[in-house]
């Protein structure tokens, strides 16, 4: 056997072996089992003698390329062969797969947003209990300063009954020097030195308490400020800053989110009350002491403020409830919002007549009712994130319009989600939960009231039959299902196959 | 019957030729001079459509005459009544083919 002769072999073998590739898997083995017997042969017809002319090797390997045709051939029918897409769309494993990849849209776009991320974590932004902002009875608006600091000095030094412990800051621009040694204006709060214990804030890097008698008053900065001036080095912590015109020592950094009272504040020096600069109008705290706890119980109070027996001034405590309370508890509320309003928006009935006897099984019964329960358990974190995604799309911060704007969107998404949720399960067939489709117009609508007249749509599965009435009627108010009995099977078996579904 | 309107010049020959005892797929490109490229493909598509069917050789055959077994071919009756039918719409579809040819390859 001379050595072209097994080099044209080796070559032809190899063909069909490339070509096998192409077959689908299942038809491989017995594939490439008829072709190397079939070149066999070929080989014996073309080159009897075992070994041939250029003429018989071209014709075998003419015969090896034939190969990848019967190769692709095969591979196309199995592709045709396989179910068809239309099978899969409407199903309620798409349904729950969709929803599935908008929660995870959702989910990963609120990664992404540092205003959500913050809110994630209540343990940063969470304050004392029992604490109240003492606002100017004048102000509705509970974000507007308004109490003098000798107003508030004069409270400390007063023995007072409903409160026992205070603090106070006022908010003002100052040229401060950062690392980047130039002078920067920044939102100063001149705050008194028992602010952050009083709200029980965590400050992160906290440095221990500076020695009595030391006279340079401890800074906290902002998170914003800590990685924008100082570079988010935690060695900050301890070296002194010029603040004003005063030497500061920086003490701590407030999380991000974590500071949810009025006011931009970008650092906070903390001074005892004597030093606090007067001037302007600022905010006070007051801790409810217990009998001040006793006496109130909503979310604000009115305050009396006395001095000897004149009334001297009208005041509000405010509960920080509102401030603090987080995303879950908007959330939990425009549910229940949506969930009262569901009914004026879609029909919330699940029970259905049919025109037949048939009752679908118990098992396929709890299967839809699941299938239901798992279409409002994916669709409620989607409501969760995606509103938490609005409302902090622009701004990174706590504010009262993110808050606002988390409410109208999760209530808005919510409502039509749920609306969608149920509009989809009347759609779906009883018996495979897929939706139906081919949605026919029957009768005329002048004749209403003389014949049916409404939409018909079919389980492209061949189970069910759905009547929808154009017009509620007494006597057809709502749809109805006609399940179809096997008479209907012949129409929906697949061509070529046998006793299809 | 729908496979009966579709069926191509080329399948019906190769049905025939089938039919006539060229039962592997080397016999029938011998008989039909097409390629291999085009007639094994057409009898994966008969096959599909259940008009011919396939099964291998016994191996101990195979053995006996020291070659590889063969994967044989066979008109299914549903085959049969659809050569019926082309050979009405090609009529020299059997004299191209006759039966008696199967002997000489």
């Amino acid at each position: 056997m001379s050595l072209s002769y097994s080099g044209f072999a080796w070559v032809q073998r190899e063909l069909l072996t490339c070509a096998s590739w192409l077959a689908p898997a299942a038809q491989r083995k017995e594939w490439k089992q008829e072709w190397l017997s079939e070149l066999w042969h070929v080989a014996q017809a073309r080159m009897p003698a075992g070994s041939g002319s250029w003429k018989a090797h071209e014709q075998i390997t003419r015969f090896c390329l034939g190969a990848f045709h019967d190769a692709l051939c095969l591979r196309t029918m199995s592709w045709r062969d396989k179910k068809p897409l239309v099978s899969w769309s409407g199903s309620p494993l798409q349904c729950l797969l969709l929803l599935c990849a908008a929660l995870a849209v959702a989910y990963g776009i609120s990664l992404l947003l540092p205003g959500v991320r913050a809110e994630s974590r209540p343990s940063n932004y969470q304050v004392n209990p029992n604490l109240v902002l003492i606002q100017g009875a004048r102000t509705p608006d509970d974000s507007k300063a308004t109490i003098p600091i000798q107003q508030f000095r004069s409270w400390k030094e007063r023995k007072q009954e409903y409160f026992d412990g205070f603090a106070f800051y006022r908010i003002a621009a100052e040229a401060t020097s950062t690392s980047t040694s130039e002078r920067t204006t920044l939102n100063v709060a001149h705050a008194s030195s028992n602010l952050f214990a009083l709200l029980g804030l965590a400050v992160r890097y906290d440095e221990p308490a500076v020695e009595a008698g030391s006279s340079t008053p401890a800074v906290i900065l902002c998170d914003r400020i800590w990685k924008t001036e100082f570079g988010e080095n935690p060695h900050i912590v301890g070296s002194l800053i010029e603040v004003g015109r005063r030497k500061a020592r920086i003490a701590g950094i407030v999380p991000f989110g974590s500071w949810r009272l009025p006011g931009q504040v970008d650092l906070w020096l903390l001074e005892p009350d004597s030093e606090i600069p007067s001037g302007g109008l600022g905010y006070a705290l007051a801790h409810l002491s217990r009998r001040g706890q006793s006496e109130v119980w909503t979310r604000r109070v009115h305050i009396t403020e006395y001095e000897g027996d004149y009334v001297t001034g009208d005041l509000w405590g405010v509960s920080f409830d509102e401030r603090t309370r987080g995303p879950g508890g908007i959330f939990l509320f425009t549910v229940l919002l949506a969930l009262l309003c569901l009914p004026a928006v879609a029909s919330v009935s699940m029970s259905e007549s049919s025109f037949s006897s048939h009752r679908p099984t118990w098992a396929k019964r709890i299967r839809r009712w699941a299938f239901l329960c798992a279409k409002i358990c994916l669709l409620l974190p989607i409501v969760y994130f995606s509103s938490l995604d609005l409302a902090y799309w622009h701004t990174p911060l706590y504010s009262a319009a993110s808050q606002y704007m988390q409410l109208i969107s999760s209530f808005t998404i919510c409502l039509f989600g749920m609306r969608w949720v149920m509009l989809d399960q009347r759609q779906r067939c009883p018996v495979c939960l897929k939706r139906v489709t081919h949605p026919a117009s029957v009768g005329l609508a002048s004749r209403t009231f003389l014949a049916w007249n409404g939409t018909e749509m079919i389980c492209t599965d061949g189970h069910t039959m759905l009547h929808v009435p154009a017009l509620p009627t007494s006597w057809f108010s709502t749809q109805r299902w006609l399940y179809l009995d096997t008479s209907w099977r012949f129409l929906f078996v697949a061509p070529g196959v046998e006793g299809g579904a | 019957m729908a496979s009966e309107a579709k069926l191509s010049h080329t399948s019906a020959i190769i049905l025939q030729a089938i039919h006539a005892g060229f039962i592997y797929g080397f016999s029938i490109m011998e008989m039909t001079g097409l390629p291999s490229g085009t007639v094994y493909p057409a009898m994966r598509r008969l096959e599909r459509d259940r008009l011919i069917r396939s099964h291998w050789e016994r191996q101990s055959i195979a053995d006996a005459e020291q070659r590889p077994p063969r994967k044989y071919y066979k008109l299914t009756s549903e085959g049969k009544s659809t050569l019926s039918a082309s050979r009405r719409r090609y009529p020299l579809l059997e004299r191209l083919i006759p039966f008696s040819e199967a002997k000489s390859v």
